[in-house]
């Protein structure tokens, strides 16, 4: 195996392992997520949005569980300044982002398989239309979201900046995907259209750009 | 290591200002100098951390930042944080280090330095429950994991008790006789004096004494010290960190 | 600043009021109205324009933050400030313009039609960089992170028009324009982008000074002056040092 590959699982594994252990912040992001599609649900539950409203709902869940979960990721590196020593291995900064975001995606998807199903539920979303669509797009559409948050997430934490700087700078960066993965499945389950075309191209495009640009531009923010 | 012209302006500020340094291998030389004076700057850039805005640097003959990463390999740091992963175990974090630097044989090498530095019974308890002066001990011995010639320590002993201070004391020794070169930033002017073979005094962000410690001038080195605290307020606020 | 600069700026921005007052003219009296909007579809000739001149601050911001971090020079990272303030001022403008536009064409203030919504997204990626630069202690610190956050806002901007466009549209379609209708819009570039210009010009000449003033209050800044202690260093170090230290003195 070369050596790139192992260092990226090494460091993927050390995420995965600590966060086994302290269980910190699975917790809290499964927990604050669900809460925020109950609240929602309650709200608005009640035939002013049923079914498709569970898109939106899920995609404002996932956007304050992730916010929180990228920035305890980085926290774990910097309680200790365990970073500055990762910054002396022979580690490529690359390496470091795509190990970064492949734990803040692990994370991610622990958060989805919990709060999707429960989102589905709560407004009777019928997914047996197209359930590998629905799962696709929103995948999709999750990969982008830690793309650009794995980069933010470092640029916040090495300064000392007050709380909710992060989600500031995410959430507009972010609204392409929630437009995009939204209308495609108001075309799907509403219109019965299958999905392609823009929207989709929309997804690919922003996962292809953010993956690149965040990938090339870690190492400028990175601060030991 | 040679630097000249040195120079650092962070926040506006010059943190460092023309430092010229040259540090034969081998050598133990201590950094002295009050807070603010710049002392754990210089020590960053000198790690490859922290770029330089004026003056150059060469590490064992390579330029940095050109050649960095090659610098880096062959040196450690050990800081006021103990630079571990709290959930893991001493030997987990050892284990990741060694194969991070791609270590022969990581887990030999992690039960060594644990054994090294007195920490072989906890081998396997977590870093988080560990005392001040335990992490210290493992932080050193993740320094030194891919075996550095050039050791870089700031302010080794901060929060300490004596025996943890004793512990690390002996360490420093030890790796001094076993031919490392060492870079201290410390605090305590005798303590350092004891330690190292040269004493490098910073103030207001110059190198205001460097001499061997064996003719040292003790009495000067305190009042130099004690004399640049009333002209910290030159320097304008000094974060708290 | 010296009275001929002075002077230049004066006569630069008469030149401006002059021709904005030119341009409201030929609006006003030049074009006819539309026949089913009437004459609050004027507004369409400075909404275009605005938006177009937003859209290349925009630009200029992108540009000059992946200059400054290519070569770390302080004055790319004040231009990309200046642009992105300018490119907050002027989408503010296209907001506002295609508001009242949309309240004269549909009855209502607000509708999330692309082209609202794309003028919205950009408002708020942009004073979120305002919003990341005025959060940031430490003048290097502050570059980088806005710089980073201007690259992506950027690369942001064609996919917030890609999506912004999958959503349902009440009015679509582009507007016919008559002959004299083109040309006054043509007209309307020029005011309207000497405006953009001298704003961020402005504001970076502003920014400028600002980074001078706060370097040059830095380098006054008294230092220490004991003398035995660094003729002791300068022993050590050689003839250089000496000289620099009494540079110092």
């Amino acid at each position: 195996m070369p050596l790139v590959a192992q260092q990226f699982l090494l460091l993927v594994g050390k995420d995965l392992k600590i966060e086994a252990r302290s269980r910190q912040t699975i917790g809290l992001v499964i927990v604050l997520g669900l809460l925020i599609v109950v609240v929602l649900g309650l709200g608005l539950g009640g035939g002013a949005a049923v079914g498709l409203g569970a898109t939106v709902v899920l995609w404002v869940a996932y956007l304050f569980s992730g916010v929180l979960c990228f920035e305890k990721t980085m926290a774990v590196e910097r309680s200790e300044s365990a970073l500055a020593a990762l910054m002396l291995t022979p580690i490529s900064r690359g390496t470091l982002y795509l190990a970064k975001l492949t734990s803040n995606l692990a994370l991610m998807a622990a958060v989805a398989l919990v709060i999707t199903p429960a989102g589905v539920l709560f407004f009777s979303f019928d997914l047996s239309a197209a359930p590998v669509t629905f799962g696709a797009v929103m995948a999709l559409g999750i990969v982008g979201f830690a793309a650009i948050g794995t980069l933010f997430a470092a640029v916040v934490s090495s300064t000392r900046l007050q709380g909710g700087l992060l989600a500031m700078m995410i959430f507009p960066v972010a609204l392409p995907l929630v437009i995009a993965s939204t209308q495609l499945l108001i075309h799907q389950f509403r219109d019965g259209l299958p999905v392609g075309g823009m929207g989709l191209g929309v997804l690919v495009a922003f996962d292809a750009i953010f993956l690149t640009a965040s990938w090339l531009m870690f190492e400028l923010v990175l601060e030991p | 290591m040679r630097a000249a012209g040195l120079g650092k302006m962070m926040d506006e500020r010059s943190v460092l200002i023309s430092i010229d340094l040259s540090i034969a291998a081998g050598e133990f030389v201590a950094i002295l100098g009050t807070n603010g004076a710049g002392k754990t700057t210089l020590l960053k850039i000198l790690a490859t951390l922290m770029p330089p805005t004026a003056g150059w640097l060469q590490l064992f003959g390579l330029d940095v930042p050109r050649q960095a990463a090659q610098a880096r390999a062959r040196l450690g740091l050990i800081g006021h944080q103990s630079m571990l992963y709290r959930d893991l175990t001493a030997r987990e974090n050892l284990e990741l280090f060694a194969r991070l630097y791609g270590v022969e044989n990581p887990r030999r090498r992690a039960e060594e330095l644990l054994s090294i530095v007195g920490m072989i019974e906890r081998a396997d308890d977590a870093v988080k429950t560990f005392s001040r002066g335990m992490c210290q001990r493992v932080s050193i011995a993740r320094a030194l994991v891919h075996e550095p010639d050039l050791v870089l320590a700031d302010e080794p002993f901060a929060g300490l008790d004596v025996p943890g201070a004793a512990a690390v004391e002996r360490l420093l020794s030890d790796l001094h006789a076993a031919g490392k070169t060492i870079v201290m930033v410390n605090h305590d002017v005798l303590q350092s004096l004891r330690l190292a073979d040269r004493v490098i005094v910073l103030s207001a962000g110059t190198i205001a004494i460097d001499q061997p410690a064996r003719i040292a001038d003790a009495p000067g080195i305190l009042a130099e010290l004690a004399g640049t605290d009333r002209r910290l307020d030159l320097m304008g606020e000094r974060q708290c960190h | 600043m010296s009275s001929v600069q002075g002077r230049l700026i004066r006569s630069y921005w008469i030149a401006v009021a002059l021709l904005f007052a030119a341009d409201l003219v030929l609006i006003i009296r030049y074009t006819p109205d539309e026949q089913t909007m009437g004459a609050v579809q004027k507004i369409f000739y400075l909404h275009l324009p605005v938006a177009i001149n937003t859209f290349l601050a925009c630009l200029t911001a992108f540009v000059a933050s992946i200059a400054y971090l290519w070569h770390r020079e302080g004055w790319w990272d004040d231009l990309a400030a200046a642009a992105a303030r300018v490119s907050v001022q002027l989408c503010a403008v296209v907001l506002a313009t295609g508001m009242i536009w949309g309240r004269a064409a549909w009855g209502v203030w607000w509708t999330w039609s692309p082209r609202l919504t794309f003028s919205l997204i950009l408002f708020l990626l942009y004073v979120v960089y305002l919003v990341i630069r005025s959060s940031v202690e430490g003048r290097e610190r502050r570059a980088i992170i806005g710089s980073v956050y201007a690259i992506i806002a950027f690369l942001d901007v064609p996919l917030v028009w890609l999506s912004a466009r999958l959503l349902p549209d009440i009015h679509p379609g582009s507007v016919q324009l008559e002959p004299a209708m083109k040309m006054t819009l043509l007209a309307s570039f020029v005011p309207v982008t000497l405006l953009a210009v001298g704003l961020v010009v402005t504001r970076f000449v502003l920014n400028r000074t600002a980074s001078v003033t706060a370097n040059s209050v830095q380098a006054s800044k008294p230092r220490d002056i004991r003398t035995a202690p660094l003729v002791t260093g300068a022993a050590l170090h050689g003839p250089k040092a000496i000289r620099q230290a009494n540079g110092a003195l």
